[in-house]
C-alpha cells in the first residue's frame, strides 16, 4: 500500500498549493488526481494548453503554470488519472487508476477537490444541445472545439469570460441571456468597498463586457422564464424580459448559474456542513486552517466555499503548513510567519465574493422549479415528484430518495442535490439546514465489482 | 381521544399494521421519526422470503408462508389502491452453495423442517448443470442450489411508498419528524414527543425498530433486540442476468443487481467499510463472474433488528394492556402477515391467529 504524510485528493489550485508547500516542508505528499494532467477544472490541462491557445485563454489561466510545474517539489508524488472512491477513518483512500482498484493511507488528508457547476433545471435542459458553460469552456481549453450559434444563459463572470474567449476563437455566442436583475445590482453596490479592493477583477470583468460589446454580442439582462425549445434538441431559448417574451433560435443552449463547493467526499466521511445564504449552497464547517470536525481531515479551495482559484492557492498553502507543523516538519512559529502573509492575500482575494455573490446570484427559477423540470436527470424525477414526496410526509432528501430514486444514479446525486433539498425546505416550511442533505456513501464514482472482489485477497506486490 | 390507535414508528412494520387497522374502520395515528432516523425500512434486501426461516422453530416457518402467500393479494390491492406495481415477483428463490458438502447438511435440515410442517416445504435441490440450465450467468465455483418455490422479492422502497401514500388515503394520520419520549395510560394511553407533540389513543403499537431499545422498557417490554448491520451494495442497471433471487444477489425490478449483505455485530453504526465491500463483491462474483465487469453505483449499510433468537416479537405489555410490541427483523416478508392478520390478534377476534411462541415469554428463562 501506498503511504504518505499528506494525502491530497484533487490537482487544482488548492491541491497543488498544498502539494508543493507541504513538499517544501519536507513532508511525504500524495496527490491523487482523476484528471490525466494536473490543473483542476480552472487550470485544466495547463501545461500543455499554454503553449497552443494561452493567448485566446487569457493571462489568469496561464497562472496555473507555476502551481503545476510545483507538483515535482521533493517528496511530492502525483498520481494522475487516480479515481478516488472511498475514504475512511485512519486516512485510507482507496481510489482506481488504469483499471485497478489500490489504496493509500495518510497521516492526514486535504481534500482539494473543487467546486461543480450549480446544475440549471429549467424546461428542456436535458436536451441534446443543452450543455453547461463550464463544459463549453472545458472543450475550449481542452480542445479548441467552439459551439457555433449558441446562447449562453444564467448568470456569472464565467458567462462573460467564455463568451469573450469564443469571440477570440473567431465564433462569437448568438446572445447572452442573463437572469440577474437590477434589484441585484443595487444590492451589489452595498459591497462596493469590497469589490473595489478587488479592482482587478472588477477590470477584467469590464474588459471583458466591452470586447463582447465591440464583438456585437446582444446581452438580455434580467430575463426569467428561461426555457430550452426544441423536441429532440436544442432549437432555441425562449425567456421573458421586461414584461415580454423572447425566442432566439440557435443550436446550442450554455446554461450557468455559479459554482458551489464539491462537498460528496467530505459528506461521505462526516464533515459538517452548514448552509450558507449568501452563495446558497452547503459548506464544510472548518477552522481557519481548513481543519473539518473529523480527525486528520482537512478541506481547502472551492470545495470550503467558493473563492476562486487564487484564494484555493493561498488556503491550500495555508493547510498544508497546519499539517506541516502538526507533524513536526516546522515549527508553530515557522508556520505563523508565512500564514500571516498568507491570510492578507486570502481576505484581499476574497473582498469581491460579497460582491460578486450579491450580483449573480442563482437563477431562482432553477432553484425551485416548476413542476413539469426534471431535477434529477439519471432517474428522471421531477421537481413536482419532490413535492409530492414532500407531502408524503418526506422532511428530507434521504426519505425523498427512498419514495422515488432521485439522487440514486451514475452521478451520485451531484446534479440534483441542492435542488431537492431547496423543493422540500420550500414545501416543508423547514431551513435548508433543518431538512439536510444526502447521505453520501462510497463509492463516490463508480467503480467495478471485479475491482472490489480483488481487493479482498491480499495483493502480493513484486515492488513491496 | 384522537385514535382508535397511535403506532410509534412510520417504517413498513407500523405502517403495514397501520394499513391493516385502517382497512377495518379504526383510526389509526402514525408517529414517524426524520429523515435521518435508522430505517431499517429503507436499507433492506427487498426478499420475501421463506427459506431457512423457522429451522428450530416451525411456526415462524409457517407464519413467513402465510405472510408469502398473501403476498400476492396485498400487493395487488396496494397498487390498485396507488396505481403503481410494487415489482412482486414469486417465482422461487435460490440459496446457492459453493460446496457439495454445504448443500447436503442444508437441505438435511430441510428435510426435517418439511417433516414438521407435515410436508408444505416445497423445495428442490439443483446440481450445478440443472441450476445453470435456470441460471445461464452462474459461475463454474457454484456447487448447485436449493431452489424453494415459496420464495421471492418485491421493491421495498415502492412498498415503502405505496404504504406511506395509501395509510393517509384510507384516513390515517402521519406525524413525521417526531421523537417519541413518552408512553403513559391513564385510561386511555397518551404519547408525548420531544416536541410537545401529543397523541391520545386507546391502544399504542411499538414498531419503532431499534427505537424499542430505548422505549420498550419504558412501556413494559424486554424488548431485548439489537442492530446487526449489513451492507448492501449495488450495480449500474443491467439487462436481464438473474432470473431468481438468492441471498447472494438479486437484480431489482431497475435492473441494477443488489448484492448483499454482511451480518456484522457493530451496534448502532451504519457506516459502509471496503473491506465490507470488498467481501461482498468477491461473494458476487464468485457466484456470477460477469458481475466483474458491472460498475457499482451504490452502497450503504443498514441495521437489522435483531431479538436473541432472530424471530420477531409479539406482545402485549403486561404492565399496560392495550400497548403492544411489534417487532421483526424480517418487515418485508411479513409485511403481507402484518396487514391482514396481526389486526386480528390486536383486536382479539376469533380469527386472531396464534402468535404464542413469539411472545417475550420465551427470553424469560435465564
Amino acid at each position: 500500500m501506498l503511504t504518505a504524510d499528506l494525502i491530497v485528493i484533487g490537482a487544482g489550485p488548492a491541491g497543488m498549493a498544498a502539494a508543493a508547500e507541504a513538499g517544501r516542508a519536507g513532508l511525504s505528499v500524495l496527490v491523487l488526481d482523476e484528471q490525466s494532467q494536473p490543473g483542476g477544472q480552472i487550470y485544466r490541462d495547463v501545461e500543455r494548453v499554454v503553449p497552443l491557445r494561452g493567448d485566446l485563454l487569457g493571462a489568469d489561466y496561464a497562472a496555473g503554470l507555476p502551481l503545476a510545474q510545483g507538483l515535482a517539489e521533493q517528496g511530492v508524488s502525483h498520481l494522475n488519472g487516480a479515481v478516488s472512491w472511498a475514504i475512511e477513518e485512519g486516512g485510507r483512500v482507496m481510489f482506481t487508476r488504469a483499471g485497478r482498484a489500490e489504496q493509500a493511507e495518510g497521516r492526514r488528508i486535504l481534500l482539494a477537490t473543487g467546486a461543480l457547476e450549480r446544475p440549471m433545471p429549467v424546461p428542456g435542459w436535458t436536451l441534446p444541445g443543452v450543455m453547461t458553460v463550464g463544459a463549453a469552456q472545458i472543450l475550449l481549453k481542452q480542445s479548441g472545439v467552439v459551439p457555433e450559434r449558441a446562447v449562453l444563459a444564467g448568470s456569472g463572470p464565467l458567462i462573460y469570460l467564455t463568451a469573450a474567449q469564443m469571440v477570440r476563437a473567431g465564433v462569437p455566442p448568438l446572445a447572452l441571456v442573463e437572469t440577474q436583475t437590477r434589484g441585484d445590482a443595487l444590492r451589489a453596490a452595498r459591497h462596493m468597498g469590497g469589490a473595489l479592493r478587488g479592482w482587478r477583477y472588477l477590470l477584467k470583468g469590464l474588459g471583458l463586457m466591452r470586447e463582447l460589446k465591440r464583438a456585437g454580442v446582444q446581452r438580455f439582462v434580467g430575463a426569467e422564464a428561461l426555457a430550452v425549445m426544441g423536441d429532440d434538441r436544442a432549437e432555441g431559448l425562449r425567456f421573458r424580459r421586461g414584461g415580454r417574451d423572447h425566442e432566439i433560435a440557435c443550436e446550442t443552449v450554455l446554461l450557468h448559474h455559479g459554482v458551489v463547493p464539491n462537498t460528496q467526499a467530505a459528506r461521505s466521511i462526516g464533515v459538517a456542513h452548514r448552509w450558507d445564504a449568501v452563495q446558497q449552497c452547503f459548506s464544510p464547517v472548518l477552522d481557519e486552517w481548513g481543519r473539518t470536525g473529523v480527525e486528520g481531515v482537512l478541506i481547502a479551495g472551492d470545495g470550503a466555499g467558493i473563492g476562486g482559484a487564487k484564494a484555493a492557492e493561498y488556503a491550500g498553502r495555508l493547510a498544508a503548513l497546519q499539517v506541516a507543523e502538526d507533524l513536526g516538519a516546522i515549527t508553530a512559529h515557522a508556520r505563523d510567519e508565512v500564514a500571516r502573509h498568507l491570510r492578507g492575500d486570502l481576505r484581499r482575494e476574497r473582498a469581491i465574493r460579497p460582491f460578486l455573490d450579491t450580483a449573480y446570484p442563482p437563477y431562482a427559477g432553477a432553484i425551485t422549479p416548476e413542476d413539469a423540470t426534471l431535477v434529477c436527470r439519471c432517474e428522471e424525477v421531477t421537481a413536482g415528484d419532490i413535492r409530492r414526496f414532500a407531502r408524503m410526509g418526506c422532511l428530507g432528501p434521504n426519505q425523498a430518495k427512498a419514495f422515488g430514486r432521485a439522487g440514486m444514479g451514475p452521478c451520485q446525486g451531484r446534479y440534483c442535490g441542492l435542488a431537492v433539498s431547496a423543493i422540500l425546505a420550500q414545501e416543508t416550511g423547514q431551513s435548508m439546514d433543518e431538512t439536510g442533505y444526502y447521505r453520501i456513501r462510497p463509492p463516490l464514482k463508480p467503480v467495478t465489482l471485479g475491482e472490489l472482489a480483488a481487493m479482498e485477497e491480499p495483493v502480493t506486490d513484486a515492488a513491496e | 381521544m384522537d385514535a382508535d390507535y397511535a403506532i410509534i414508528g412510520g417504517g413498513v412494520v407500523g405502517l403495514s399494521v397501520a394499513w391493516g387497522l385502517l382497512k377495518r374502520g379504526k383510526r389509526v395515528t402514525v408517529l414517524d421519526g426524520d429523515d435521518g432516523s435508522f430505517r431499517a425500512s429503507r436499507g433492506n434486501f427487498g426478499l420475501v422470503w421463506v427459506q431457512s426461516k423457522g429451522m428450530k422453530q416451525p411456526r415462524y416457518a409457517e407464519w413467513s408462508q402465510q405472510s408469502a402467500a398473501a403476498w400476492g393479494a396485498f400487493s395487488d390491492e396496494l397498487a390498485d389502491a396507488t396505481g403503481r406495481d410494487l415489482g412482486l415477483e414469486q417465482k422461487g428463490g435460490y440459496d446457492l452453495h459453493f460446496s457439495e458438502e454445504s448443500l447436503e447438511e442444508r437441505v438435511a435440515d430441510y428435510e426435517v423442517l418439511k417433516g414438521k410442517l407435515g410436508g408444505d416445504y416445497p423445495f428442490e435441490v439443483l446440481g450445478h448443470n440443472a441450476l445453470r440450465k435456470e441460471e445461464p450467468a452462474i459461475g463454474p465455483k457454484v456447487a448447485g442450489a436449493i431452489l424453494h418455490h415459496q420464495d421471492g422479492h418485491v421493491n421495498p422502497l415502492k412498498l415503502l411508498r405505496a404504504l406511506a401514500d395509501d395509510v393517509r388515503r384510507l384516513g390515517g394520520r402521519v406525524l413525521t419528524g417526531k421523537t417519541v419520549t413518552d408512553v403513559s395510560r391513564n385510561g386511555a394511553f397518551r404519547v408525548r414527543c420531544a416536541d410537545g407533540t401529543q397523541v391520545d389513543a386507546g391502544k399504542v403499537i411499538l414498531s419503532a425498530g431499534l427505537g424499542a431499545m430505548q422505549l420498550g422498557p419504558k412501556m413494559g417490554f424486554r424488548a431485548p433486540i439489537r442492530p446487526q448491520r449489513g451492507q448492501v451494495l449495488i450495480t449500474e442497471k443491467l439487462p436481464k442476468l438473474i432470473n431468481r433471487p438468492s441471498l447472494i444477489a438479486r437484480q431489482v425490478d431497475e435492473g441494477g443487481i443488489q448484492i448483499g449483505a454482511t451480518n456484522e455485530e457493530v451496534g448502532l453504526d451504519d457506516r459502509v467499510t471496503a473491506p465490507g465491500l470488498a467481501q461482498l463483491a468477491a461473494e458476487a462474483v464468485a457466484a456470477y463472474p460477469v458481475l466483474a465487469r458491472a460498475q457499482l453505483v451504490r452502497s450503504w449499510g443498514a441495521l437489522r433488528i435483531l431479538s436473541p433468537d432472530g424471530l420477531p416479537i409479539y406482545q402485549e405489555s403486561p404492565e399496560m394492556p392495550g400497548a403492544y410490541l411489534v417487532t421483526c427483523h424480517s418487515g418485508i416478508t411479513l409485511a403481507a402477515a402484518h396487514a391482514r392478520f396481526l389486526p386480528d390478534w390486536l383486536e382479539k377476534t376469533a380469527d386472531a391467529p396464534d402468535l404464542e411462541v413469539f411472545s417475550e415469554d420465551r427470553f424469560a428463562v435465564s
